[in-house]
C-alpha cells in the first residue's frame, strides 16, 4: 500500500497497480523502455532483448491472469539493478490465475510468449500460486553507465 | 511519422505483379497483432500468388504479432505463399530465436524476397 504509483532511478523502476490489460501493458512497456535507455548504455540487442522478454510478462498477465474473472486486476512491474554485480532483475507479478498449460486447446499461433522470456534472458523463472503469479528474469553484464543520460537524450 | 503514437502500428497493401506486399510500420504487439491479420487476410482475398509481409519498419514485435505470421502461413499455405521481410534485432531475431522462420519464409530485404517468388 505504500508503494503504489511509479519510482524511479538508476537503481530502481517500479510500476504498481498497474491495469492488467493490452492497453496497460503496452504503456507500460513503453514507459520501462524509456527508462532503460536513460539509465544503461547498452547495445540495441539487448534493449530490445530486454523489452521484448518484459512485453511478454506483462502481455501474459494482461491476457491470462484475470480472463476467468469478469474484471481485470492488477498487474506490477519492477526492475532492479545491482550496481556491483551489473546485474539487471526484472519482476513482473499480478494476483491472478493463468491458464496456459492448457494442452487442450492448444493453438499453433500461441504459446511463444514463455519460450521468448527463456531464450531472452538470462535466467528466468515463473512462481504461480494460487495467490497469483511471478515471473522474475535477469540479464547479467549489464553496464550502466553515467553517460547513457546524454546519449539516450541524442536520439 | 512524427506524431504517431509511440505504440501504434500503420498498415499499407500494394501489389506487385501477382505478389501482395503488406507494409507494416511501428509496433505490432497483442494491441495491434489483429490488424496485421485482417490486413493479410484482405491481401489474400485476391488470390496473389504471394503474400510478402514486408517489417523492415516494425520497430517492437511482440510474440502476438509471430502468432499472427504463423496462423497466416497456415491458413495460406499451399495456394498462396506466405514471405516475412525483416532484418534487426528487434525483429529477425526473435524470429528466429522461437523458430518462427522454420516454418515461414525469412528475408531480409523486400528486393529478395520478390526475387525469390518470382523466379
Amino acid at each position: 500500500m505504500e508503494d503504489s504509483g511509479q519510482r524511479d532511478s538508476r537503481t530502481r523502476f517500479a510500476q504498481t497497480s498497474v491495469l492488467a490489460d493490452a492497453a496497460c501493458a503496452a504503456q507500460l512497456r513503453q514507459e520501462f523502455s524509456v527508462w532503460l535507455k536513460r539509465y544503461f548504455a547498452l547495445d540495441p540487442t539487448k534493449v530490445s532483448d530486454v523489452v521484448l522478454a518484459v512485453n511478454e510478462a506483462l502481455a501474459n498477465a494482461a491476457e491470462f491472469a484475470y480472463s476467468a474473472v469478469e474484471r481485470p486486476g492488477a498487474m506490477h512491474l519492477l526492475a532492479d539493478y545491482d550496481t556491483h554485480a551489473e546485474v539487471l532483475t526484472v519482476t513482473v507479478s499480478d494476483e491472478g490465475a493463468w491458464r496456459i498449460a492448457d494442452g487442450e486447446k492448444k493453438n499453433i499461433s500461441r504459446g511463444r510468449g514463455i519460450p521468448l522470456m527463456q531464450a531472452l534472458a538470462d535466467s528466468t523463472s515463473i512462481d504461480s500460486s494460487p495467490a497469483g503469479t511471478r515471473v522474475r528474469m535477469e540479464w547479467n553484464h549489464v553496464d550502466a553507465t553515467e553517460n547513457a543520460t546524454t546519449d539516450a537524450s541524442a536520439h | 511519422m512524427e506524431g504517431a503514437a509511440p505504440n501504434s502500428c500503420a498498415i499499407e497493401e500494394r501489389r506487385i505483379d501477382s505478389i501482395s506486399v503488406v507494409a507494416v510500420a511501428g509496433v505490432v504487439d497483442m494491441l495491434t497483432a489483429p490488424d496485421v491479420e485482417k490486413a493479410i487476410a484482405e491481401a489474400a482475398k485476391s488470390s496473389p500468388s504471394a503474400v510478402v509481409v514486408d517489417m523492415t519498419e516494425v520497430e517492437f514485435l511482440a510474440s502476438a504479432g509471430m502468432g499472427v505470421l504463423i496462423s497466416a502461413q497456415d491458413e495460406l499455405a499451399p495456394a498462396i505463399k506466405l514471405a516475412v521481410v525483416a532484418d534487426g534485432p528487434a525483429t529477425s531475431r526473435p524470429l528466429k530465436l522461437v523458430g518462427v522462420t522454420d516454418v515461414v519464409d525469412l528475408y531480409a530485404t523486400l528486393d529478395e524476397a520478390l526475387t525469390a517468388l518470382t523466379s
